[in-house]
Formats: structure tokens, C-alpha cells, sequence
């Protein structure tokens, strides 16, 4: 009994009432005005659906997993969601392992109303087959450091993990939310100290449209009614500011998750090269996998294996239609241009020049440039020794070969290749030429 | 390091120690008494580090190992600021951060008699030195120095309270004067109360004085002198 009463952590006298004479002056213990938030770091994990967010002293991990399950009887064809709270120990010394809390509960409540009724996931994109099997998303909210506005902080990182998280065939996403807790003397954001001593609070929960999605008044002292108004209307405003946080945190998460499966190809290819550069500037952003595909197998050399598997890694990541940044491309650039050293090519391939400025403007997939790069690259190895081969435009036709294929195909584009005459080989880099002619043209 | 400083023969004092390190050869020092603080160890002819920070010599003979911690362990002599949790008929149980709660017996204050026992609230705050700290045992505690006079010892009114580390605690009850305290003394008037187990008091005129200081004091553990400086000014301009 008294080890308990040791481990309370306690607030004196002199500090609540110290605590509640500077709010009625407006003055917040930490230096903040009143309805300024903390500092918000976001940060996402090695998994899709991680996400950890830090508000001030207050550590939040969210993380988001999908099962597939049979679906109620009465909506067949919507998935479900649910949210799952753990209040650790270590957050807080009045914080007991098992069975959660009154404040877990609501905690739970809030955000699950929240994002329920602000339709954030799509319940009927969940379906995989009406009436059988449907994905069902759980959501699991560990709370790691308890230093006030659990609700904030943890609806943030629901939300955040939600956005990244990506279900097998597609991604998953929606409007986003924002709780907005206030006490009085009415602040926002309260923390730890200041929620001891609060004597009411409020949550409201709004979307991006400035539509209330719920709120939440457990108890405590009156609000009166233009009080009320007001707190909306600072919702809606921090609501904005928080998801307009939440959106560039995860779009920096998501050009970094693209950026680590390029690296990790690049850096397996020895240089990249100047013949994607031409592809290139084809492409749209949004480029479909089966255009990839048939651009791989065009050029196909001896050293095949490792482009292979590596592009069709990169396909996979391509799929998911990520967008590429500058930064990628300027990498892919300097290493093309240290290729375009050697050089020592028949002039169908003197684009290289142009296609290294054209690179530099397009903001085209990396995905598609690293895998342009490395067959360039080995066909301008290849060019060095014997510059007749090797170019092996294949014709559209085999866009649309898939990655099963892929090695198959290789294989016997080798040996086509080879078969070919030195005349068969000027042809087609001809054909190609006018290709890149044109695109050149074009652009 | 081969140049030694304060021509002492070791050379780890005053760098980083991690528990396991053997710190002192006793082979090489004979007759010699040495007094070891916290966080070493005597294992036969070595000296042990068993808690990590940095490894202190004060002259003629002591060594200790002197590190930052949230959590405070007792020790004997210290000063510190308590809570009062709850009150029994010999003692006040007082929280110090500690493993367990101190007790401050009834009769422990200047003057104190039977008839004339203070009667603190559930929640007052106390400024007290530790009598007695043994492992596993509840620290007694005193509102009275070693002589028996309050001299500032007893609770403490208003004001505003904060924890943090150890290492705070005792930057700022340094000699000479710790910079961050220099800088806010010389523009704003206020009175702190510091506790060696990381509980720093603050008084002052108005509250935002007193925010000014207790966010200062809180930003300065780890800035070097001249950051803490810096720090200070940037306060204070943005209030003026």
C-alpha cells in the first residue's frame, strides 16, 4: 500500500494554485499562448501502417494491421474497422497492465466515433468477396508517454498510420480528422499539469470540410453556448493546420519509401546510363507497369540476371503509382553522366546528351529511369566492345509481357539477338531512333 | 590521454565511466586511504565503476562517479523538497521522488513539542534534509539542520514547482554561481528553492516572471555556459 502511495506521482499546493492564477492571465506554464499546440513530430516506422507521433511529452504509436474475416450478416460487402487502445504502464505511474481504464475506454470512443462518422475508411473498398471475406482493419494505439491531450495525440496517429498503410492490392486513405480538447480557462492542448487540474474538458472532432463529426463532453463544468461556437471554430481552423501537417509528413514518408527501393536497385546496377533518359521522356508520371515491362525486355545483354530481378522489384513499387521527386532524378543524372563518358557510340545514341537535360525537367518515375539506366548502362558496356549489338528494340508486341515472363523472354532475346546481322541491328536502332526523334521533338 | 591534469596519476578522472570499468589499481597505491563515493565498488585490488557518468577526484582522496537521473536515492546530509502525502500520529509522510516515502517525525522542527505539532495539508510543499537513508528503509527526514535550528528548513508558501533531473539539481547549486541563474539575476528578481532530488522551486512577483525562470532553469541542463547565455537573452527580449 504504500509502495503505491510512493509510485503516485503528486501534485503539490502551491502548484495548482499557482498553476490557476497565471491561466486566468493567460499565462501558460510552458510559455505557450492559449490556443497554441506543442510542437508536432510525426514519424513513420519500416512498415506500412506505422506511425509515431510525438506532441510535446506526448509519445503515441499507432500502428495499422488488416486480417481478412467473414463480414457481418447485415452489410455483406463492407469491410470493418476497429480501435484498439493499450495505455502502457510506462506512460504514466496511474496507468495499470489489464483491463483498460475509464480513460482508456473513451479514448477509444472518441477517435473510433470520429473516424467512423467522419467516413475516413472506406467500408466497401474492403470488400474482396460480398458476403465471404472482406479485410478487416485494426487499429492498435499505444500510448508511450503520457504528457497531456492523449486524444490529440493519438487521433493523429491513427489517422497518420491509416494514410500509410496499404492494404495488399491498393491503398487505403480518406478525409482526415482532428480532435480539439479545450478547458477552461479555455485552453488547447492541455498538458499534463494543466489536465490534473481542468475542471471540464471538451473534444471535437472535425473533417477537412469543416463538417463536425462528433463531439464529446464527459461531464465537468458548463459550457455556455457561445463558448461552444467558438471551440468549433477553432476546431476547424486547427483541424486544417494539423491536417495539412499530417499531409506533408506523409507524402515526405511516401517519396522516401520510394527513394529506398530505388537506391537499393541502383546501387546493385554498376552506373546508370544514358538510354533511359530517352524512355524517359515518354512517360507520363503515372506510367503503367505493362510499359515498363516492354521496355526492360528491350534491351537485354549477357549480364541480364540482376536487371532482371531488380526490375521487377521496381515494378512492384511502380504499381503503387508513387511519385518520384527531383531528387532521385538528379542522383540517376549525376551517375548517367559519368556513363556518358564512354560514349564511344554510333550517333543513334548522341541523344544521351539531350536526354540528360530532358531528365533533369521531367519529374518521371524513378522507378522507370533506374531500370533505363542499367540496361543503358550495359548497353553502352556491350556498344564499347561491339557496338552492333545489343540494341535490341523490341517492338511494342512484348509490352506486354509480365514479370513471370520476364526471364524467359530474356532469354530468348539473347539469342535473337545474336542470330541478328549487323544490318538487322542498324534497323531497328533506326526505328528507335526516329522514336526518340520524335519524343525529342516533342518535348 | 597521456597529459594528466591536476597532476593526478589516473587517467579517467573527469571522463565518462561505464559500469564495469576498473577505474583504480590498488596494487600501485599502497598505504593510501581513499574515500569512495557513489557508484564505485571495492573488488579485491580494483576499483569498479557500477553506475554511468562521469568519474570525479577531489583532492586529497575522494573519487566518485557523478551522473544525471531522473529518479533521486537518498542519501545522508542531502537537502531535498518533499510532498506531503499523508500525516500519521508520530510522522508526516513526505514523497522525495525516492523509492520510498520518507518520514518526518512530528517532533522534528524547531522548537517542537507535543503540543505545538504543525498541521500540513495533503499536498504542501517542504523543504527538508535527510537524516537517515539506508537501502530498503524509509528515509527519516528534518525540518531542523544538524544543530537543531530551522534556518529556511519548513514549508514553502506559493510559488511554482517542477522536476527534473539530478544533474540539474546540482548545476545549479554549483560554486560558482551557474550561468543560467547569473543572467536571469541580473535582469528579474526571484527566489528559488532547489531540492538535490531534481525539485526546483520558483518564486517571484508575477507569474510570468516566474515562467520566464522556471523554462530557463529547464532549457540549461546540457547548454554550456555561454549557451545558457544566450538562451536568457532571447527570453527576456521576447517578453520585453
Amino acid at each position: 500500500m504504500e509502495q503505491r502511495l510512493a509510485n503516485i506521482w503528486r501534485m503539490s499546493v502551491n502548484e495548482k494554485k499557482f498553476i490557476e492564477n497565471a491561466l486566468l492571465s493567460d499565462h501558460r506554464v510552458d510559455g505557450r499562448r492559449p490556443f497554441d499546440y506543442r510542437r508536432l513530430s510525426l514519424k513513420f516506422g519500416s512498415d506500412d501502417g506505422t506511425a509515431e507521433v510525438q506532441l510535446g511529452q506526448t509519445h503515441v504509436m499507432g500502428f495499422v494491421t488488416a486480417q481478412l474475416v467473414q463480414p457481418y450478416r447485415d452489410r455483406p460487402n463492407e469491410g470493418t474497422f476497429s480501435i484498439f487502445t493499450e495505455f502502457s504502464p510506462m506512460a504514466d505511474p496511474s496507468f495499470e497492465p489489464g483491463r483498460p481504464g475509464e480513460a482508456a475506454v473513451e479514448l477509444g470512443r472518441i477517435i473510433d466515433r470520429g473516424l467512423r462518422e467522419s467516413r475516413a475508411v472506406d467500408m466497401e473498398s474492403l470488400c474482396v468477396l460480398a458476403g465471404k471475406l472482406v479485410w478487416a482493419i485494426r487499429v492498435d494505439l499505444h500510448i508511450l508517454d503520457n504528457g497531456g491531450n492523449l486524444v490529440d495525440a493519438a487521433n493523429i496517429a491513427a489517422v497518420a498510420a491509416l494514410l500509410t498503410f496499404r492494404r495488399p492490392e491498393c491503398s487505403l486513405g480518406g478525409e482526415d480528422t482532428q480532435s480539439v480538447i479545450i478547458h477552461q480557462p479555455e485552453v488547447i492542448d492541455p498538458t499534463y499539469k494543466e489536465e490534473i487540474i481542468m475542471g471540464g474538458r471538451m473534444t471535437v472532432t472535425m473533417n477537412t470540410n469543416e463538417d463536425v463529426c462528433a463531439i464529446q463532453k464527459p461531464g465537468g463544468q458548463g459550457v455556455k453556448q457561445s463558448e461552444i461556437m467558438r471551440c468549433l471554430r477553432l476546431a476547424s481552423q486547427k483541424a486544417t493546420d494539423i491536417t495539412d501537417k499530417i499531409k506533408k509528413a506523409v507524402e515526405a514518408y511516401d517519396l522516401e519509401r520510394a527513394q529506398r527501393k530505388i537506391r537499393r536497385h541502383s546501387s546493385s546496377s554498376a552506373q546508370a546510363a544514358c538510354g533511359a533518359d530517352i524512355k524517359m521522356s515518354k512517360q507520363v508520371v503515372d506510367v503503367t507497369q505493362k510499359k515498363i515491362d516492354g521496355f526492360k525486355i528491350q534491351s537485354k545483354d549477357p549480364m541480364n540476371q540482376e536487371e532482371v530481378e531488380s526490375d521487377t522489384d521496381l515494378e512492384n513499387s511502380n504499381t503503387r503509382g508513387e511519385n518520384n521527386s527531383f531528387q532521385q532524378v538528379d542522383e540517376i543524372h549525376g551517375k548517367m553522366k559519368s556513363v556518358n563518358l564512354f560514349t564511344g557510340r554510333p550517333s543513334s545514341w548522341h541523344p544521351y546528351g539531350k536526354g540528360i537535360t530532358s531528365l533533369s525537367t521531367c519529374t518521371s518515375s524513378v522507378a522507370l529511369s533506374a531500370p533505363r539506366a542499367m540496361e543503358a548502362e550495359k548497353k553502352d558496356t556491350v556498344a564499347l566492345e561491339r557496338p552492333n549489338e545489343s540494341k535490341l528494340e523490341k517492338p511494342s508486341v512484348e509490352a506486354t509481357v509480365d514479370d513471370s515472363h520476364t526471364k524467359e523472354m530474356s532469354a530468348s532475346v539473347q539469342q535473337v539477338n545474336q542470330k541478328k546481322s549487323l544490318k538487322d541491328a542498324v534497323k531497328v536502332k533506326s526505328r528507335k531512333k526516329k522514336k526518340v526523334a520524335s519524343t525529342m521533338v516533342g518535348e | 590521454m597521456t597529459d594528466e591534469s591536476s597532476s593526478h596519476p589516473n587517467t579517467l578522472v573527469d571522463h565518462w565511466v561505464a559500469p564495469g570499468d576498473v577505474v583504480l589499481d590498488l596494487t600501485n597505491m599502497a598505504n593510501q586511504t581513499l574515500k569512495l563515493g557513489g557508484g564505485l565498488r571495492q573488488e579485491c585490488d580494483a576499483i569498479i565503476v557500477t553506475k554511468a557518468g562521469r568519474f570525479k577526484f577531489s583532492k586529497p582522496n575522494k573519487y566518485w562517479v557523478e551522473s544525471s537521473q531522473k529518479r533521486y536515492v537518498p542519501c545522508v546530509e542531502d537537502t531535498v523538497l518533499g510532498i506531503v502525502v499523508d500525516s500519521k500520529a508520530d510522522n508526516f509522510l513526505v514523497d522525495i521522488k525516492g523509492p520510498t516515502l520518507g518520514f518526518l517525525p512530528v517532533l522534528a522542527f524547531e522548537g517542537g513539542t507535543r503540543r505545538n505539532v504543525p498541521k500540513f495539508e495533503i499536498g504542501t510543499v517542504l523543504y527538508l534534509r535527510v537524516v537517515k537513508a539506508n537501502t530498503g528503509m524509509n528515509p527519516e527526514l528534518s525540518c531542523t539542520d544538524a544543530t537543531g535550528k530551522a534556518s529556511e528548513f519548513g514549508p514553502i508558501k506559493d510559488g511554482y514547482m517542477f522536476e527534473s533531473s539530478t544533474g540539474l539539481a546540482r548545476l545549479l547549486l554549483s560554486r560558482p554561481t551557474c550561468p543560467v541563474l547569473d543572467a536571469l539575476g541580473k535582469k528579474l528578481s526571484f527566489e528559488i528553492a532547489v531540492g538535490l532530488n531534481g525539485r526546483v522551486w520558483v518564486n517571484a512577483s508575477s507569474p510570468s516572471t516566474v515562467i520566464l525562470v522556471a523554462n530557463a532553469i529547464m532549457s540549461a541542463e546540457f547548454l554550456s555556459g555561454a549557451q545558457q547565455r544566450i538562451l536568457v537573452e532571447k527570453l527576456l527580449q521576447r517578453v520585453q
